[in-house]
């Protein structure tokens, strides 16, 4: 068994701990990952699962919800154990007080002496990164900046959540809980891997360019030179005081070669729209309209299997507003379902990372 | 002056993809996702001192 999955509903986390441990017994495991419900203590789960599986590299997150193969899962922890014929080397490094001022400089090196070779010399076939990022700092289009700046390595992840409680988010490590952190890990894989980046959104015929903006708080004062809400309305059809009802099916994306990157409004606040992430001054973005979260889902996964012949694991960072989608349309289960026969764990994240931070998006990473 | 973001934003692309068209792809949407388009610079655009001064500042980090 190369990949092994286990969840728990143990609402103790000393007992969660025990139950993962016992049906993730007979793996050797090189690296044990695991997205956990903010209702669990975020010390005592850490400190329970870095014990229960000493020798292995141990980390994870809190969510707004697990995913694991056949279910979308509330109050529980998922958890994925890989052996060395996936994951032949794993390095961790925890980065801290990221709402301040990230730095990642000290991480990416660490990694570069830790596997003793430049980062720029690294294969990008074998190598890649996965990011947790506290998602609450607001800090994840720095550290994904910084990454990109850094490497051509692949890093790929989501941001930790809180059962939409928005008050605290921890990143799991080292046998303790962190707040205002990222962790970074780079995977050294033995097979290899891919990935997937899938939203359920069609581009529409109608742009907006964005004229004004104030960058720390992810908030765009004008669109085409009009307020962002009355432009934004416009587009979508809407009277100014509906137009957020429209949020969820009509958010916008930057495009890249047809494929967006998804920008999601989340308050209209006065004359100006906040953001679920950075908007810059300048980008010329396109308005978007839902489509089938499943029927698209379904169709990236069975073109990565066939593409690959062969899946051993992925590991899903779902947007919760995809989550809240399915959750609104009674379509959770049938998500779940899309993953029962590939060995899957993952959670409803506050944003996706994959080349930058991303919203309303599933980045999933698939070991071969 | 003009073209010298165009002559910057190609250098880049060429030192960090190194060939690989794959990693040509990835570095330019890592640009578009900073606000710069490669593709809304040609030899003939104007050497915008905010667009240039970003373009310089990231190709004085990626070694170019």
């Amino acid at each position: 068994m190369n990949i092994k999955i286990a969840y728990s509903g143990k609402n103790d986390a000393t007992d969660a701990v025990a139950d993962l441990k016992q049906q993730l017994s007979g793996v050797d495991s090189k690296m044990i990952i695991y997205f956990a419900s903010s209702a669990l203590d975020p010390n005592s789960l850490s400190d329970g699962m870095q014990r229960a599986f000493d020798g292995s590299t141990v980390f994870g997150c809190s969510t707004a919800g697990e995913i694991i193969s056949g279910k979308m899962l509330k109050d529980s922890v998922v958890a994925m154990a890989l052996d060395s014929t996936v994951a032949e080397t794993v390095k961790i490094e925890v980065v801290e007080k990221v709402s301040a001022d990230p730095d990642v400089s000290g991480a990416m090196a660490s990694f570069g002496q830790y596997f003793g070779q430049d980062l720029h010399d690294m294969d990008v076939r074998k190598y890649v990164g996965i990011v947790l990022i506290d998602g609450l700092s607001g800090a994840e289009e720095q550290i994904m900046d910084q990454i990109g700046d850094l490497t051509n390595l692949t890093f790929i992840g989501g941001s930790a959540g809180d059962d939409l409680k928005f008050r605290k988010t921890f990143i799991y490590a080292n046998g303790k809980g962190y707040t205002d952190a990222a962790l970074l890990a780079l995977v050294k894989t033995t097979s290899g891997f891919d990935i997937i980046k899938t939203q359920s959104f069609r581009e529409l015929d109608k742009k907006l360019t964005v004229t004004k903006v104030n960058e720390a708080r992810r908030e765009v004062l004008e669109f085409n030179d009009q307020p962002a809400p009355k432009a934004y309305a416009e587009a979508v059809n809407a009277s100014l005081e509906n137009a957020s009802s429209r949020f969820m099916t009509n958010p916008i994306g930057l495009m890249v070669d047809d494929e967006p990157y998804v920008r999601s409004p989340q308050q209209i606040a006065g004359n100006s729209m906040i953001f679920y992430c950075n908007v810059l001054e300048g980008m010329e973005l396109s308005l978007l309209e839902s489509t089938d979260i499943i029927k698209d889902t379904t169709a990236a996964l069975e073109a990565k299997k066939k593409e690959l012949g062969k899946i051993s694991g992925v590991i899903n960072f779902h947007c919760i507003l995809r989550t809240l989608e399915l959750q609104e349309k009674g379509l959770t289960d049938a998500y779940g379902k899309i993953f029962l026969d590939v060995p899957t764990i993952g959670f409803s994240t506050y944003g996706e990372e994959y080349i930058g931070h991303i919203n309303q998006t599933s980045t999933m990473l698939v070991f071969k | 002056m003009a073209g010298k973001i165009k002559v910057l934003l190609d250098a880049i692309i060429e030192k960090r993809s190194n060939g690989s068209p794959t990693l040509a792809a990835t570095t330019r949407t890592k640009l578009i996702l900073k606000g710069i388009n490669p593709d809304k610079f040609g030899p003939n655009s104007p050497d915008d001192p905010v667009i240039l001064k970003k373009v310089q500042d990231l190709a004085a980090k990626v070694g170019v």
